[in-house]
C-alpha cells in the first residue's frame, strides 16, 4: 500500500514537473519547435544537424534548440505517463474497494492520455489558443487527482491524524469555490498571454509594456480575482488554523502554504505588469497556481477526513 | 522542517536557472547566415517607377514571386503577405515584394489593381515586373528559386532580405508556422537597422 502512496507521490511531483516544463516551452515559443507529432522531422531521435532532416521537410522549418526543447516536454510526458499507467495498476491491485482512490487515479490515466492527443492537436493546429489552456487545464486536474488519491490512501492507513482536530463543518463550499476560481483564474491569466500574443503579433518592436495597456478588459478581471482568491484562502487560513480545535500540523502547514503563495502570486503578476513580461516570471507564475491548486485539495482531504473521524 | 525548505528554496533556484538558460538559448536560436546579395537588377513597379537592388538599402525585406492569375498558392502566400503588411504599419523600416512571374499579363497597371485588391495603401509593399528573361534570370541566378516553367513552376517561398541587400532566409510562404519564424528574424533585422 505505501508503494502506490510512493507512486502517487512520484507521479505527482513528476507531473508538476512536466507542467513547468509545457510553461518553459510555451516561454521559450518551442512549440512549433518540431513540424510532426509524435515524431520530430519524422525521427524518433530529433535531429541534431541539417544533415539528419529528410528531404521532404523544409530544412528552414529546422531550429535544433527549440526542436529539441519541445521534444523534451514529449519525452518527459510519455514518461509521466508511463507512471502514471503504474500507479493506476497499483491503484487497482491494492485499492480494488475503494471506488474514490481506484477511479480518480483511473481519470487521471484517461486525461494523460488525452494530454498527449492534444499534443498532436497542437502541432496540427499550429497551436491553437484554446487547446494550449485545454491543455493545462486537464494536466491541473490530473495532479489534482493523483494528490487526492494519495491522501485518501494515506488517511486509509492512518485514520486517527485528524481525530483531534475540529474544524468548521461548513467549509466544503469554500473549498469547491476557491478551487473553482482558481481555475476560472489560470484560464484568464493564459488569456492574458495568449492575448498578448496576438497583439505582439500585430505591433511588432513594441515593448511589452504598452502590449498590456492593449489588452482587453479581461486583464483588470486577471487582478480582481487574484485579490477575491486572497481574500479566500486567507478567510479560509483564519477559519482552519485560528477558528479550529487543534488543527493538524499538516492543516496548519497547508493553510498557511496557501496564503503565501498566493501573495507571492500578487507579488509575481505586479511584476509581470511593472518590470515587462518576464518570460521566467511567467513561467513561475503559472507554476505556482498549480502548487495552489493542489495544496487546496491536499487542504480539502485534511478537513474532509476530519469530519469523517467526528461522524 | 527548515531542512525541507531550504532543500526546495536550492531546488527552485536550479530550476529557474536551467529554465532561464534554455529561455536565452531559445532567444538567441534564430540564426540567420548571410546567404549571398541580390545582383543588379532594375524592374518598374506598380506605379511605374523603377525598382532596383539599391531599393533594399536600410529596410528590412520580404520577397515573393507570384502572379496575379494564379489559382494554386499564390492567394495563400499574397494573403500571409497581406497580413505581415498589415502588421508592420508602424514600422517603416520594413517593406515587402511581389515579383509577377508572368509579365505578359500582369503589367503595372495589372499589378496596381492586384494591389489595391489586396489592400496596399502605401509604398510598402511593391509589385514588381520586368520581361520574362530578366525575371527568369532574377530569380534562378539571383535568388536560387525555381523558374524552369513560369509562371506556373514558380516557388513558394518568402524571402528575407536586409539592409545591404543581402539574402538571409527562406521561408515556406504558405505555411503558418513559417510565418511566425520570419516575424522574428524580421524584428532582429529591424533591430540591427535601428541600432
Amino acid at each position: 500500500m505505501n508503494t502506490f502512496r510512493n507512486f502517487s507521490y512520484l507521479s505527482t511531483g513528476l507531473t508538476y514537473l512536466l507542467i513547468f516544463v509545457g510553461g518553459l516551452v510555451r516561454v521559450a515559443g518551442a512549440g512549433m519547435g518540431c513540424p510532426d507529432w509524435p515524431k520530430c522531422f519524422d525521427r524518433w531521435i530529433p535531429p541534431t544537424s541539417l544533415e539528419q532532416l529528410p528531404d521532404y521537410i523544409d530544412p528552414a522549418k529546422f531550429n535544433i534548440v527549440l526542436a529539441w526543447i519541445e521534444y523534451s516536454n514529449r519525452l518527459f510526458g510519455a514518461l509521466v505517463g508511463l507512471v502514471i499507467m503504474v500507479t493506476t495498476f497499483l491503484a487497482f491491485k491494492y485499492y480494488k474497494h475503494v471506488g474514490r482512490i481506484k477511479w480518480s487515479v483511473l481519470a487521471a490515466f484517461f486525461l494523460t492520455l488525452v494530454e498527449g492527443w492534444l499534443g498532436s492537436v497542437l502541432v496540427d493546429t499550429v497551436l491553437n489558443p484554446i487547446t494550449i489552456t485545454l491543455h493545462l487545464l486537464l494536466a491541473l486536474l490530473i495532479v489534482m487527482l493523483l494528490l487526492y488519491a494519495a491522501q485518501e490512501a494515506y488517511y486509509l492507513e492512518n485514520p486517527d491524524s485528524e481525530k483531534m482536530s475540529r474544524y468548521p463543518s461548513t467549509l466544503k463550499w469554500m473549498f469547491i469555490i476557491l478551487a473553482s476560481i482558481l481555475l476560472v483564474e489560470v484560464v484568464l491569466g493564459t488569456e492574458i498571454r495568449g492575448g498578448l500574443e496576438m497583439i505582439r503579433e500585430d505591433n511588432p518592436m513594441v515593448e511589452s509594456q504598452f502590449l498590456l495597456n492593449m489588452l482587453g478588459p479581461f486583464k483588470y478581471i486577471h487582478t480582481i480575482l487574484g485579490f477575491i482568491i486572497t481574500g479566500f484562502s486567507g478567510m479560509l487560513w483564519y477559519r482552519l488554523v485560528f477558528g479550529s480545535k487543534n488543527p493538524s500540523r499538516i492543516m496548519t502547514q497547508i493553510s498557511t502554504a496557501i496564503l503565501g503563495l498566493v501573495l507571492m502570486q500578487i507579488i509575481m503578476g505586479e511584476l509581470l505588469v511593472f518590470l515587462g513580461v518576464i518570460p521566467l516570471i511567467q513561467l513561475f507564475h503559472m507554476w505556482v497556481a498549480s502548487w495552489i491548486l493542489g495544496l487546496v485539495m491536499v487542504q480539502y482531504t485534511a478537513w474532509n477526513q476530519s469530519q469523517l473521524a467526528h461522524e | 522542517m527548515n531542512k525541507n525548505i531550504f532543500l526546495i528554496t536550492i531546488c527552485i533556484i536550479l530550476l529557474g536557472s536551467g529554465a532561464s538558460w534554455v529561455i536565452q538559448k531559445a532567444n538567441s536560436s534564430y540564426e540567420l547566415t548571410i546567404i549571398k546579395k541580390v545582383p543588379a537588377f532594375s524592374f518598374i513597379t506598380q506605379d511605374g517607377l523603377s525598382f532596383t537592388e539599391k531599393s533594399f538599402d536600410k529596410k528590412a525585406t520580404v520577397l515573393d514571386f507570384i502572379f496575379t492569375s494564379c489559382a494554386g498558392p499564390c492567394p495563400i502566400m499574397t494573403n500571409n503577405m497581406m497580413h505581415l503588411y498589415e502588421s508592420y504599419k508602424n514600422v517603416p523600416e520594413v517593406q515587402f515584394v511581389s515579383i509577377t512571374v508572368d509579365p505578359k499579363i500582369d503589367n503595372a497597371s495589372t499589378l496596381k489593381e492586384y494591389a489595391n485588391a489586396n489592400g496596399v495603401k502605401d509604398g510598402r509593399w511593391q509589385f514588381l515586373t520586368s520581361d520574362i528573361e530578366s525575371i527568369k534570370e532574377l530569380k534562378k541566378n539571383g535568388f536560387m528559386l525555381y523558374a524552369d516553367e513560369l509562371p506556373r513552376g514558380h516557388a513558394i517561398k518568402f524571402v528575407l532580405i536586409d539592409q545591404d541587400g543581402q539574402i538571409r532566409k527562406y521561408y515556406d510562404g504558405t505555411d503558418k508556422a513559417s510565418m511566425a519564424v520570419l516575424r522574428k528574424d524580421l524584428n532582429n533585422i529591424v533591430n540591427e537597422i535601428q541600432s
